[in-house]
């Protein structure tokens, strides 16, 4: 599931570091690799990380990958939790209702003095 | 980036009966989780358990009957959003008989805290998602 890719991908904070990064600038490699005392190639396997988990897209550049974040997967998996809180909250309402519903039926269900509603 | 999501719904409850599903560990694991053990109180602890094994961890801060619940949440054993590092707040109102209900979920200061956020929600909702279509 896509998503889980991507979490799993922000549960390491290089990651997330990395993420801030390219967040609004397209970078090399190298340019990443200079702010982490860290491995060239150690880097480039937290960039495969986020690039196969979505969020980040790379683009060669002659001998070079660019690397730059993907604001639309961020944007989905907001909407994802918002949804998330939708759909729970709409379970909590049908348990509540149906709890509450043979009294209220009874009240609504009640003859009604002579008023005719039919 | 938004550090707070808001929503609000209607119930044909009353505030009473919505209030024992946030408080109850029984009636909270209904529509949220797979157990729970809450102690609604104060300091006391507010935490989930999952069907996947993650659990959310936390401590309620407001308790006041059916009308306000406020305990922070996060999931235990992840340093992305660890117990604490975020807020939820629930506030029940009486109108015509009905329940309005506010949630909001604040203290997700960045994206990446959003992010993370989505697994934990998706585990119980997905499950929850089912239960109410059933």
């Amino acid at each position: 599931m896509p998503i889980d890719d991507a979490l799993r991908a922000l549960a390491d904070p290089t990651r997330r570091e990395i993420l801030r990064l390219v967040r609004d600038d397209e970078r090399a490699v190298k340019d990443i690799a200079e702010r982490f005392d860290m491995s060239r190639p150690a880097i480039s396997q937290h960039l495969r990380v986020l690039e196969d988990a979505s969020l980040v897209a790379a683009r060669k550049d002659g001998t070079r990958r660019l690397y730059r974040a993907r604001p639309e997967t961020v944007t989905e998996l907001i909407d994802d939790l918002g949804a998330m809180w939708d759909d729970s909250l709409a379970r909590l309402k049908q348990l509540a209702e149906q709890e509450e519903w043979p009294s209220r039926a009874r009240r609504t269900n009640r003859p009604s003095n002579g008023d005719d509603d039919a | 980036m938004p550090d707070t999501l808001e929503r609000e719904i209607r119930i044909a409850a009353k505030p009473e009966t919505v209030f024992r599903y946030l408080t109850d560990s029984d009636a909270l694991s209904e529509w949220m989780g797979d157990s729970a053990e809450l102690e609604p109180t104060p300091g006391g602890q507010f935490l989930v358990r999952y069907e996947s094994g993650d659990t959310a961890l936390g401590e309620f801060s407001v308790v006041e009957p059916y009308t306000r619940v406020v305990f922070t949440w996060g999931w235990k054993d992840n340093a992305g959003i660890p117990p604490g590092s975020s807020s939820v707040e629930i506030t029940l109102a009486e109108d015509e008989g009905d329940t309005l209900l506010n949630l909001r979920h604040s203290g997700l200061p960045h994206a990446d805290a959003l992010k993370e956020h989505g697994e934990g929600w998706d585990h119980f909702l997905a499950g929850l998602a089912t239960c109410a279509a059933a």
